[in-house]
């Protein structure tokens, strides 16, 4: 799978989930949280996708501001469980 | 005396000057550095072309500044009016043209987004705003906040304004039509302040975490409690659920007031909530919904020193009950029963008083009953009535708050919630008016039919479901209509369903039938 499929499909998620990101033409790098496009509730809906559409887990220490300031930090977080998750898997 | 709500404040200050009253991140004011700024900002606000009753809207996030422009609004003799951060432009035009907004307080990301509105109210004539880069193209004069807090001229001290004179108007919407702006005068907003400090036993010790909005009456309470006892308020919005708990731990937090998804948040399983102890929390608070039992279970195993108070309140009478925390064992889903210098009938409708056991809306009588909405004297008189049981002899003096809540009492006397009168939805601590979700579906163009109901939801309470006729001959999208509504309205108002019907199931007398739409969702 190309590096940048989770990439791809987190943008496509957040722009047809919350119109406003759509509306104001979101970039990969712009901010999403105190913007009001994503607010606790839609924060919960991203982790929900992320999850499924990944199947990775995501803990309560991995609800940093960080992890979801913008659908590249997404992705990136995303990209690393998965590294994680396959590493553990080899091991 | 204390009989303005900067009155309060000034009592403490002059208590507690060097107290922290004041937190937001790395910033802390002591009680005397928030009434010089206050004082400042006052003198400033009067500069600017405030005159007594004129009403100031405040449309900044929680900050610091939001507080201050409170207390500063009601010490220059204006009218606060708050908007919470979260609406959009549309939403924030109809308040300001409906209180006929004379000056604005805002921060200049809010100011461009709003920029393309401004024309749209007449009445407007000066900004007050936080930050600098202020959009170019607004042609009203802009006077920055920091300069007005900074700056010490007095501009004459001749306090006009007594208990009677609004204080503030607080929007919120019922179930029909756009919102409306509840009336608060200065006394309606001081005695809210002083009953919840008494039941809820709020002193100068208490560290309070304010995570609720300040334009929602159990919000604006904390702070007028915090700084009528001489306590300090920390301001913490919040996306996860984690920053919450670690403001609990770093702030050494005594009392945190939330509603029913706020706990729901911070009691799901992955929640660090359940990995810490809290013996600094004396108390939490719910309100804005029923708090779910399994919520209300985990948090009382993951707080078991902190007291659990569940009130209800209705903005129209700013606070009405509260359960006892003693009583949560004996009676979980009960509301309680009414806070101090309040009593709380249950009347039929024949306007008979109910008994144990029988169902009849939820009529409050007190001190906190408002003095109705802003501009809309027929509806006022519909929602606060002559209170019923007086003697003819004392005449119609008395407003009694008519709730539209259907509620049944106990034994014992504690109330318990049944359902609403009305139409009117209740979704993560907001109040939602169908036809205002209804006219944005309309307004996209692609629907002849549309009625809006709110249905149960574990996390938000109620969830708020559509039900679309598309226009003759026409297909319709449900994706790309909720897409059309998240652009008008903010997330809250927004339909997490949609769902394209025929035909919309109508009464005999041609009117839609939002019983059966409720029926056909199971709820």
């Amino acid at each position: 799978m190309p590096i940048d499929s989770a990439h791809v499909r987190i943008r496509s998620f957040i722009l047809n989930q919350f119109p406003l990101a759509r509306k104001r033409a979101i970039g990969d790098g712009d901010p999403l949280l105190g913007s009001g496009i994503l607010d606790s509730l839609g924060i919960l809906e991203v982790v929900a996708f992320v999850e499924r559409e990944f199947e990775i887990t995501v803990a309560d220490e991995d609800l940093l501001p960080e992890s979801f300031e913008s659908i590249a930090s997404i992705a990136r977080f995303v990209e690393d469980k998965r590294d994680r998750g396959a590493q553990a898997e080899s091991r | 005396m204390e009989f303005l709500i900067h009155h309060m404040l000034r009592t403490s200050v002059g208590r507690l000057p060097d107290k922290e009253a004041l937190v937001h991140g790395d910033r802390r004011f002591t009680y005397a550095e928030v009434w010089r700024r206050v004082s400042n900002l006052a003198d400033g606000l009067r500069r600017c072309g405030l005159e007594r009753s004129d009403r100031i809207g405040i449309y900044l996030d929680a900050s610091i500044e939001q507080s201050l422009s409170i207390f500063a609004v009601a010490r220059a003799g204006g009218v606060f009016v708050p908007i919470n951060g979260v609406l959009f432009p549309d939403q924030v035009s109809h308040i300001a043209r409906d209180c006929r907004m004379r000056g604005l307080i805002t921060s200049a990301p809010k100011l461009a987004s709003i920029a393309p509105i401004l024309e749209s109210i007449p009445s407007l004539e000066y900004l007050v705003v936080v930050g600098s880069d202020i959009p170019l193209g607004v042609k009203l004069p802009i006077h920055p906040f920091d300069v007005l807090c900074e700056s010490s001229a007095p501009a004459g001290d001749q306090e006009a304004s007594i208990e009677k004179d609004l204080a503030a108007i607080l929007y919120t919407s019922g179930s029909t039509g756009k919102p409306k702006g509840v009336m608060l005068s200065h006394a309606q907003v001081i005695a809210g302040s002083s009953i919840v400090s008494d039941y809820l036993g709020i002193t100068q010790t208490e560290r309070i975490l304010a995570v609720l909005p300040f334009s929602f009456d159990a919000g604006l309470n904390q702070i007028m409690t915090a700084f009528q006892q001489g306590a300090t308020i920390v301001l913490r919005p919040f996306v996860f659920a984690r920053e919450i708990v670690t403001a609990l731990h770093d702030e050494r937090i005594t009392g945190l007031a939330g509603v029913p998804t706020l706990w729901s948040l911070l009691a799901q399983p992955s929640s660090s909530l359940q990995k810490g102890t809290y013996p600094h929390l004396r108390y939490i608070t719910n309100t804005g919904g029923a708090m779910p039992q399994d919520v209300l279970a985990t948090l009382r195993r993951a707080l078991p020193t902190t007291k659990v108070f569940l009130m209800y309140g209705l903005t129209e009478a700013f606070r009405s009950t509260y359960l006892p925390p003693e009583e949560l064992d004996r009676r979980p889903t009960s509301m309680g029963r009414a806070i101090p210098n309040t009593e709380i009938l249950i009347v039929d409708e024949t306007g008979r008083r109910c008994g144990p056991g029988e169902i009849g809306e939820l009529v409050h009588r007190g001190p906190t009953v408002s003095m109705g909405y802003w501009g809309q004297p027929e509806l006022t008189s519909r929602v606060l009535r002559p209170n019923p049981f007086l003697p003819p002899e004392i005449g119609e003096v008395e407003k009694v708050c008519y709730s539209g809540d259907l509620v049944k009492m106990d034994e014992d006397g504690f109330l318990y919630f049944v359902g609403r009168r009305d139409n009117m939805i209740k979704s993560s601590g907001f109040r939602i008016s169908p036809t205002e979700v209804e006219e944005v579906l309309f307004q996209s163009g692609r629907v002849q039919g549309a009625a809006v109901i709110g249905v149960p939801d574990a996390m938000l309470g109620q969830a708020v479901a559509a039900f679309v006729v598309p226009r003759e001959g026409t297909s319709l999208d449900p994706e790309a209509l909720r897409a059309f509504c998240g652009e008008k309205m903010p997330p809250y108002m927004v339909p997490k369903s949609i769902e394209v019907l025929d035909r919309l199931p109508k009464t005999s007398s041609g009117k839609i039938d939002y019983p059966a739409l409720r029926r056909r969702q199971g709820s």
